[in-house]
């Protein structure tokens, strides 16, 4: 199938530089990911969080609860979508058929943006359903901005792109994930999610310094922060997402604040699930350590 | 094939088949060897998957226990990889992988049990539709019923067992002992649906089950009643077609009725 041909302007192949000009998504607070053990305490209290992010995949349904809970969710809360599934990296055909339910949930969610990881989930028709990794190459860079711009395009908005924790370097990277990532802004014209635990996570498993990492990244492109827990293993660490956010992690955020300055931030918890107190309590100091960081008033970017 | 394209193809390879090709293109970090980094996607793969098939089939985990279940699990993820991009549809494939492999073909009721598991998680997040309402039945005139035409609700399900799967389901959600696993001399026909939220199923007399399947393939009332008639006691067909079409709308089981040739 000619992919250009799916799309209203043909030039959304095309591989020229073509940054995006939408505005920069506006400072939403701090936030929390929202899970379904956590439904009827939200809608049923007032529980001081900000905004919401949803795992698009599980709203991409047909209806019933799930999706009916997301429209309560989202008469009450800014809402932003996280996908798992775009994989953007990948260089099996786009599928269409899945970006166009993720534009289907955007018009009904109407999320303040639309965000995924910078990584591909399979090939040959098939999904690991894992976040994989990629050479950092100018031949994958090339390819991941065509293939951020064709999305764009076809979204009809520019995409959040988050950096993954990763467990393997190729040996054919020619460059660092942060030179990738910030070219690939610049080029695409989408927007950065830090996630900070990633960073630590990554820095970790590969024996570099998550600094060197966060102050390589364009502190004018990032709109959100991610934070949340890992399962440390002794020579490696993985992002199990099943633990609290760490002490490591809560510094590298404070280092963070400092760079980038106010940014969207929320606590993303997949396993595990403690009560919502117990995450309200990490969700309020991340806005603590914002107050106390931050001058009043600052703005990323 | 650029270097990317058959890059990726390769690591997938090794995550799928154990394929070493890929290790000679990653590094080993300062701390691990490579071997080892890249069993962390080998092992998140398959255990990501079996827990995604578990917890869409908590019940037939419940009956299998863990060892059982994972062994199958892994089995079905050998046997059918994910094609598709949402983690939700996985597991879509179970019932008919258990039926037509070895050993589990042997044992009915697992493929049966994993039928219904299924049933009922496609009945919870299914299309929303109308409900029809007792009250929107008196807007018909008496003789209209005849051609009346019902739409099954959007999340409405009809599943025939051969097994007693339907009893040990029952059982194992309410933490008892499952009964012996059976065969039965007549399937058992369930229906499966949604009311508001819920996911819930009923079993229905053949002759019920004969009427719901007709009226979903657009039968009008009149020659559904025509056909009970054929079933049991002619005289008392149109009564007992009108209970059952009763207990459909109080069950909130019919999205549409009209009258139609």
């Amino acid at each position: 199938m000619n992919v250009a041909s799916r799309l209203p302007d043909t030039a959304a192949a095309a591989l020229a530089d073509r940054p995006a000009t939408s505005a920069k998504p506006s400072f939403l607070g701090f936030g929390l990911g929202l899970r379904h053990q956590h439904y009827d305490e939200i809608l049923n209290g007032n529980p001081p969080i900000d905004w919401f992010e949803v795992i698009s995949e599980n709203y991409m349904l047909p209806g019933g609860q799930p999706l009916r809970t997301l429209d309560r969710i989202c008469e009450r809360y800014p809402v932003v979508m996280h996908g798992v599934s775009m994989s953007i990296a990948s260089t099996a055909p786009p599928n269409f058929e899945y970006l166009q339910a993720l534009k289907d949930l955007a018009r009904r969610v109407e999320p303040k943006w639309v965000s995924d990881h910078l990584c591909w989930t399979g090939v040959h028709g098939k999904n690991l359903h894992d976040l994989l990794p990629i050479p950092y190459t100018r031949e994958a860079l090339d390819h991941v901005v065509s293939r951020v711009q064709l999305v764009q395009d076809f979204l009809g908005r520019a995409i959040v792109l988050e950096n993954v924790s990763t467990y393997v370097q190729f040996n054919n990277s020619e460059m660092t994930e942060w030179e990738f990532l910030s070219e690939l802004s610049r080029r695409a014209g989408c927007w950065l999610l830090f996630d900070v635990n990633n960073v630590y996570v990554s820095a970790f498993n590969h024996g570099y310094d998550p600094m060197t990492f966060l102050n390589g990244i364009p502190a004018d492109r990032v709109v959100q922060f991610h934070m949340a827990g890992h399962s440390h293993m002794g020579t490696h660490i993985i992002d199990t997402h099943d633990h609290p956010v760490c002490e490591d992690v809560w510094e590298l955020y404070a280092a963070a604040l400092k760079r980038f300055g106010r940014v969207s931030t929320m606590i993303e918890r997949d396993d595990n699930i403690p009560p919502l107190d117990e995450l309200l309590l990490e969700v309020a100091r991340t806005r603590e350590m914002a107050k106390k960081i931050l001058p009043a008033g600052k703005q990323a970017g | 094939m650029s270097d990317f394209a058959r890059q990726q193809v390769e690591f997938q390879r090794g995550i799928l088949d154990g394929d070493e090709t890929v290790l000679a293109e990653i590094l080993d970090s300062p701390r691990e060897k490579r071997e080892v980094l890249f069993g962390v996607y080998r092992y998140a793969y398959g255990s990501r998957l079996v827990e995604a098939v578990r917890n869409d089939h908590e019940l037939l985990h419940l009956y299998l226990g863990d060892e059982v279940f994972d062994e199958m699990g892994h089995a079905y993820v050998k046997a059918r990889p994910s094609g598709h991009p949402n983690l939700r549809w996985f597991s879509q494939g179970l019932p008919e992988f258990l039926k037509s492999t070895v050993p589990y073909a042997e044992h009915t009721e697992l493929s049966d049990l994993a039928a219904l598991e299924k049933a009922l998680n496609d009945a919870f997040d299914a299309a929303e539709g109308k409900v029809v309402e007792l009250t929107d039945m008196a807007g018909f005139a008496p003789e209209a019923w005849s051609s009346l035409r019902f739409r099954p609700h959007p999340s409405a399900i009809r599943l025939d067992l051969a097994t007693n799967a339907a009893a040990i389901w029952l059982a194992l959600k309410n933490d008892e002992a499952p009964p012996e696993a059976t065969g039965l001399e007549q399937p058992a026909h369930l229906l499966i649906w949604r009311q508001d939220v819920t996911p819930m199923f009923r079993e229905l007399l053949a002759e019920e089950a004969m009427m719901w399947d007709e009226a979903a393939n657009g039968i009008p009332f009149g020659v559904l009643c025509e056909m009970l008639a054929t079933y049991d006691d002619p005289d008392s067909a149109a009564g007992r077609g009108a209970g059952y079409l009763h207990g459909w709308i109080t069950a909130g089981l019919l999205t549409d009725v009209s009258v139609g040739s």
